[in-house]
């Protein structure tokens, strides 16, 4: 595989605050990759850097095999860039009217300009809409009409910042359907975000920031693995005679009753230590309550590497 | 490099130049576009915008003029006198008026997803000036009409309005590449309409807008012919009361490198301003 972004030693101060701090980053071509981490974390800087919209103030960087300083145009002609901030400064222009502009400032050539924006609101669903005026429309149309323009020179790279912030969860879920169709077409897809579950159901693989550094990076799957077990809960009449009897198990990995007679089960896969275990108790005719399991989160992932909670941070930040 | 590498290199260089010609009009063609478009969604806008220089224009004209003595500004015609004046003030409001949406895309982000496009960081300069002088270019239509029918006579007929268009058109580029440059340099739009309005009005008063130079105070004379409006007033000026004259390209010769010179500091501040921005 060839890397689409690689980023070596990056650092950008404002002032005498490091934004980014040494920040190492390989994207590959084709995956989902994502920026994970707590508002503040320099995540925007880093998507910023890379976008070539700021100018490290150390370090490396390149993005489709050109470096950010020396070769910004070759970038610009590669790349999508879907910002956080929805501008409302085309509020008096219609969807097309936009698509249209921007089609044109990435040199689509004129004759193939209104097929192109009409090929790309259809994807986003918003050809039935395609005249109305952008101050009318939702703030998800808004976004998915941004997320069409990044579209429209055909780039190798779409980058998004936030893509689903402040939408509701409909609009969210199209979004997500949108950057799995995009993948599937071989478009490569860097993601910041500080929605766990985001960050978790679209990822291939994602870097955890925090404070302008890296903390971690991984699957979502390996960075969950790492924090340890699933644990299910069992509520029972008799917890005693079910512990034994699933005692030995080759799926346990330990167990324990509470003070409040529930059965804690540590296992090494919830999935398939749930079948097995309700099997074992109705073989055993032990009455079960309720049975839930936990797995460990993004949130765990962070709270284990940071010593911080991410949500915490989302709300204090 | 090798001659054969030369020669292999020269027609792949021309076909670019003339690919980046191409992209670069299609970037202008694209955001004036956009311009124009909002115009239209603002119609009332367009029709103050055209009116008001002509009510300034008979303002001055009928009312101010009879208060002029005429030995002091060399013609009986007071509003052919000041209409350059106007012509003027009129267009450094507009480039005021230009910088405004870039600063709106500024502030609201958009600015952000324009840099992230492979454009020319003039285009968006450019197209803005191809805006105001289109609307400069309706301003200065009904300004004439209303100069005629307060029975201005043009010394050098059709061809004055020629003259008049195109110094509107080199001030207009100064002004927008000025006020654009300022617009990007700014913190904020609070610190852009402060200094906006602190130097319009000075400037135009600071001119032969509604005075010869001559007549005005030695301190103001020697500000007025560093201020480049001068030049743009007389180079308008003579067309209407005097007839040809040399000094009319000396005065548009003054007034294009100025306007030049404008777009070049208007552009490097641009491209400061947008490489290395704290958002």
């Amino acid at each position: 595989m060839t890397a689409m972004i690689e980023a070596h030693a990056l650092v950008r101060s404002f002032g005498s605050t490091r934004a980014v701090d040494d920040l190492d980053l390989q994207v590959e071509a084709g995956e989902i990759f994502g920026l994970l981490g707590p508002n503040g974390a320099g995540k925007t800087t880093t998507i910023r850097i890379l976008a070539t919209l700021l100018a490290p103030s150390g370090g490396t960087a390149r993005v489709c095999g050109f470096d950010v300083m020396t070769h910004p145009q070759e970038i610009r002609r590669r790349i999508g860039y879907v910002m956080q901030k929805i501008s409302p400064t085309r509020n008096l222009l219609t969807g097309r009217q936009c698509i249209e502009m921007e089609a044109s400032l990435y040199h689509v050539p004129r004759r193939e300009v209104r097929a192109r924006a009409e090929e790309l609101l259809e994807l986003v669903g918003l050809l039935p809409h395609a005249d109305r005026q952008f101050n009318q429309y939702s703030g998800g149309m808004q976004k998915r009409l941004d997320l069409a323009c990044g579209l429209l020179h055909r780039p190798q790279l779409l980058i998004l910042d936030e893509p689903s912030l402040g939408l509701d969860v409909q609009s969210r879920h199209k979004v997500w359907d949108y950057i799995h169709d995009l993948r599937r077409q071989g478009v490569t897809i860097l993601l910041a975000t500080n929605y766990l579950d985001e960050a978790d159901r679209l990822c291939d693989r994602l870097t955890i920031i925090d404070r302008g550094r890296v903390v971690v990076t991984g699957t979502p799957s390996d960075l969950k693995r790492a924090v340890g077990a699933d644990v299910i809960q069992v509520t029972t009449a008799e917890p005693a005679p079910l512990a034994a009897a699933i005692a030995g198990q080759t799926w346990l990995q330990r167990h324990a009753v509470s003070e409040a007679g529930e059965l804690h089960a540590h296992v090494t896969d919830a999935a398939a230590a749930l079948p097995a275990l309700m099997g074992i108790a109705a073989a055993r005719s032990i009455p079960l309550e309720t049975v839930t399991y936990t797995r460990p989160t993004l949130d765990d992932v962070f709270l284990l590497h940071t010593g911080r909670e991410l949500r915490e941070e989302e709300v204090t930040a | 490099m090798t001659e054969q590498a030369i020669a292999r290199e020269t027609p792949a260089t021309r076909e670019s130049t003339t690919a980046a010609i191409s992209d670069w009009a299609q970037e202008v063609a694209a955001l004036a576009k956009r311009w124009f478009i909002e115009l239209g969604r603002e119609r009332l806008n367009l029709v103050f915008s055209v009116a008001q220089p002509a009510i300034w224009l008979i303002f001055f004209g009928s009312g101010i003029g009879r208060a002029v003595d005429r030995q002091v500004i060399g013609t009986s015609d007071y509003t052919g006198f000041t209409l350059p004046g106007i012509v003027a003030f009129t267009v450094v409001g507009g480039g005021v008026a230009a910088a405004m949406p870039l600063m709106w895309d500024k502030e609201g982000g958009y600015l952000d997803k324009l840099m992230s496009m492979p454009i020319s960081r003039s285009s968006i300069i450019v197209s803005r000036f191809v805006y105001q002088f289109v609307l400069a270019s309706f301003q200065v239509a009904a300004l004439v009409v209303v100069a005629l029918l307060a029975g201005v006579s043009f010394e050098l007929g059709p061809f004055a309005v020629v003259i008049i268009l195109v110094t509107a058109g080199l001030l207009s580029l100064a002004v927008t590449a000025s006020f654009s440059a300022l617009a990007y340099w700014v913190p904020g739009h609070g610190t852009f309409f402060a200094i906006t309005g602190f130097i319009t009005l000075p400037l135009v008063f600071m001119s032969n807008a509604f005075v010869p130079v001559d007549a005005l105070p030695r301190w103001m004379e020697i500000v007025a012919r560093l201020n480049p409006l001068t030049y743009a007033i007389e180079a308008m000026r003579l067309p209407i009361i005097k007839g040809w004259d040399g000094d009319i390209l000396v005065a548009l010769g003054v007034l294009g490198a100025f306007s030049l010179a404008c777009l070049a500091v208007g552009a490097q501040q641009f491209n400061r301003q947008t490489a290395d921005r704290v958002q």
